[in-house]
């Protein structure tokens, strides 16, 4: 294929289908000017509807097809090539996936040989295994591990061969529909088309398309834990996941893999995160939302807010180097500490994680809760007042109990975060599944385990990686049953109070 | 013009209740109340008439001092109830709105059973020994408001829950809950329905036999049906100031009389 400019034929097909749709814009418009003899009052829309009506047929039909191309394309062309592959050729040890790739990465290098001008399309063509073709690869900066057999090397012509086609295939098809779409335009844009209808409908139709991505990945991700956690629990008994005591990852296999200790060291923490957020982002947002005049709550709401756009690795951070050797300060180091008890030795630990990570959660309650309390109309101050109450009676027996179910809410999606939290727990927590009603001691999270079995070398065969997609889907459906739980109850209080 | 479906029940008194010398009203620049002086009767329903944004509801939220609650609102004058200054150092504003019930344009019941609405303002200010005493407060208040029989059986059931008419009723009965001296109403009838308005007028007019009622409202229909004693308010003006009938029939002040006759508004 010609290259004039060096840039892929793709690009250039996606070029060639914008100045398509530039001008069916064009022509559209004028045509439909044409029609009702240039004056724009008699067009059933604006001109401009017309090009975009006609612009749109040219270009997303045509991009479509281009699109869900180029997704299918290496799939087929897969499934042809790999059954010329015979079963000798796939060696101990190694799959017919592994041959697979080999394939690919030598018809890549012979492309790119070719386009570099190392060799001309017909000499690659005619290599052979005999050819030494590792060392010409080689000379084109593609790395091979081993020789390339007979069997591979026709696969990989075969390959190419199937690559270009459809190219060319491809440029022809989505050429085609271009053009067409362009056709159809033009021929119903006449004065009396209702292209502003149409372009509504279109700019409907997209609105709908991004609704359903967001929720559609929402499914996808679902789905391909639970692929995941299905295969977990056909290599490791479901007993021991879940009513098991001990959690002790062994890669030489036979682990004791329990959800119980990880479990226990997340909600430990998350209630002692909420014991500090919520009291104190629940009194901030009181003080902001009722008694701080607008000059000071101007200045300390964004300040307030500023800690909710801390990344959470520096509140980890925080804990390791202040909060953690503050803690053994006090309640560590024997005669040397504070209170000169020694109850604690490490500086992670379940307290250290919880302290930070309330306070990464009290602008979230705070902030939250001043809008709730804000919501509570007016008329109900007025009136306790009226009756003679105290500014504070008010807020104590009227405002708080009218907030309460949003407040209630906003605590657990508080709680929601707290337990999806990794890594102030990965920095402050520790290393260590254990169930402890000890705070000073280091306990580990689901979050964590999941980051340290998923990292480092992994085979996915094993349920000692599996299982981080099990913990991973139980973390996913406890935070998405609290967050469905805080939204019913904030919705049954918006339907009391408007 | 007056509606006299209502029996008059006679004056008996004439005693002043609320006396206002030279009231002015700022809302930051802007002077809401200009130089008012009015003295209201104890045991009489008194009206506040007016177009919109004459200062009758700012007036009216001067009496129990809810103009406090608005940080740019700054009141000169006084305002004498039973000859006590209201607006001096020593009077706690709190204190004052035990005395001075309110009832408001929207009927505002807290999200509590009809039972903890009424009890509110006796709890806060301790007016009951026991459950026993409260109960009977609640019975008393409700009563009175002509609402008991409504909800005598549902005591529990949450305020918010009953009809635009019973909330305000509702709100009446927990304002008389305190035993006020007053009963200040800021248009306790403009979100009612007209049957819901009747009742409540009934009730005013009862509710005169032992409080000093202070009523701002639109319609001059109300003023005339409820009220012994009229006030017209214009432009932050006390303009006229007598007789409910007379103000009717023969006002004194022109733009009074332009006023009830619809000519201006």
């Amino acid at each position: 294929m010609s290259n004039f400019l060096n840039v892929a034929p793709t690009t250039l097909l996606v070029l060639a289908v914008l100045i398509l749709t530039g001008i069916a814009y064009v022509s559209a418009r004028s045509r439909a000017m044409s029609s009702a003899g240039g004056d724009a009052r008699k067009l059933h829309s604006l001109p401009g509807y017309y090009g975009y009506n006609a612009a749109m047929l040219t270009a997303i039909p045509a991009l479509f097809v281009l699109v869900i191309w180029m997704l299918l394309q290496p799939v087929l062309i897969q499934n042809a090539v790999i059954e010329m592959i015979p079963a000798s050729a796939v060696s101990e040890g190694s799959s017919v996936n592994l041959v697979m790739s080999d394939v690919r990465r030598v018809a890549d290098g012979l492309n790119g040989a070719v386009k570099s001008g190392a060799l001309t399309a017909d000499a690659a063509k005619a290599l052979t295994a005999a050819d030494d073709v590792r060392s010409v690869l080689a000379g084109t900066g593609v790395a091979l591990g081993s020789d390339v057999t007979a069997e591979v090397l026709a696969a990989a012509q075969r390959y190419r061969g199937m690559q270009s086609t459809g190219q060319v295939l491809m440029t022809a098809v989505v050429s085609l529909i271009a053009i067409a779409g362009l056709l159809i335009a033009l021929r119903a844009t006449t004065k009396t088309f209702r292209a502003r209808n149409m372009v509504e409908r279109f700019v409907l139709s997209l609105l709908i398309v991004a609704a359903s991505l967001a929720i559609l990945t929402t499914v996808g991700i679902v789905f391909s834990m639970l692929f995941e956690t299905i295969n977990f629990f056909k290599l490791h008994p479901w007993q021991d996941f879940f009513l098991g005591s001990k959690w002790a990852p062994n890669f030489r296999g036979d682990s004791d893999l329990s959800i119980l200790p990880l479990l226990w060291g997340t909600l430990y923490i998350s209630i002692i995160a909420l014991l500090v957020a919520v009291p104190i982002g629940l009194f901030a947002a009181i003080y902001l939302s009722e008694y701080a005049n607008s000059k000071v709550r101007a200045v300390a709401k964004p300040l307030l807010e500023i800690l909710a756009g801390i990344p959470t690795i520096v509140y980890g951070l925080f804990a390791l180097l202040t909060v953690g050797p503050f803690l053994v300060n006090l309640f560590g180091r024997g005669e040397d500490g504070i209170l000169g008890v020694d109850w604690m030795s490490g500086a992670t630990s379940v307290l250290t994680a919880g302290l930070v990570m309330g306070i990464m959660l009290i602008p979230f309650v705070s902030s939250l809760s001043d809008d709730i309390i804000n919501a509570v109309p007016q008329s109900l101050r007025d009136g306790s007042f009226g009756l003679g109450a105290t500014h504070s009676e008010t807020i104590r027996q009227v405002v708080l109990p009218a907030a309460l179910p949003g407040i209630v809410g906003a605590i657990l999606l508080a709680a929601s975060r707290a337990i999806g939290e990794t890594m102030i727990v990965v920095l402050g927590a520790g290393a260590i599944a254990r169930i402890s009603p000890n705070p000073l001691e280091a306990m580990t999270t689901i979050t964590t385990r999941i980051v340290s079995q998923l990292t480092g070398d992994t085979d996915f065969a094993s349920p000692e990686t599996l299982v981080a997609f099990a913990l991973g889907l139980t973390l996913f459906v406890l935070t998405l049953g609290l967050n469905v739980l805080a939204l019913y109850i904030v919705r049954k209080y918006r339907e009391q109070y408007e | 013009m007056k509606d006299n479906y209502i029996p008059e029940v006679d004056v008996t008194t004439d005693k002043i209740k609320i006396s206002a010398r030279n009231v002015q009203v700022y809302y930051g620049e802007n002077h809401a109340i200009k130089d008012v002086s009015v003295e209201i009767q104890d045991k009489t329903v008194t009206a506040f008439i007016g177009p919109s944004g004459c200062g009758k509801s700012t007036f009216l939220r001067c009496i129990n001092r809810m103009n406090d609650t608005i940080d740019i609102c700054r009141v000169e004058g006084d305002i004498l109830i039973d000859g006590e200054d209201i607006y001096d150092r020593n009077v706690d504003p709190v204190q004052l709105r035990a005395k001075v019930g309110m009832v408001f344009q929207k009927p505002n019941p807290f999200p509590k059973s009809i039972y903890d609405n009424v009890a509110y303002g006796p709890r806060i200010h301790g007016l009951a020994r026991n459950k026993t005493e409260l109960d009977e407060i609640v019975e008393r208040a409700l009563k009175r408001a002509a609402i008991w029989n409504e909800v005598k059986d549902r005591l529990q059931a949450p305020g918010t829950g009953l009809s635009g008419g019973q909330q305000q009723r509702l709100c009446i009965a927990r304002a008389i809950a305190t035993e006020p001296e007053v009963l200040l109403m800021d248009e306790p009838c403009s979100a009612l329905d007209p049957i819901a308005t009747a009742q409540v007028e009934e009730l005013i007019d009862e509710l005169r036999q032992d409080y000093s009622v202070v009523i701002v409202t639109h319609s001059m229909q109300q003023a005339a049906r409820v009220s012994q004693k009229t006030a017209f308010f214009h432009l932050g003006h006390l303009v006229e100031y007598g007789e409910t009938d007379k103000i009717f029939t023969s006002p004194e002040d022109p733009r009074t009389e332009s006023y009830i006759t619809g000519r201006i508004g």
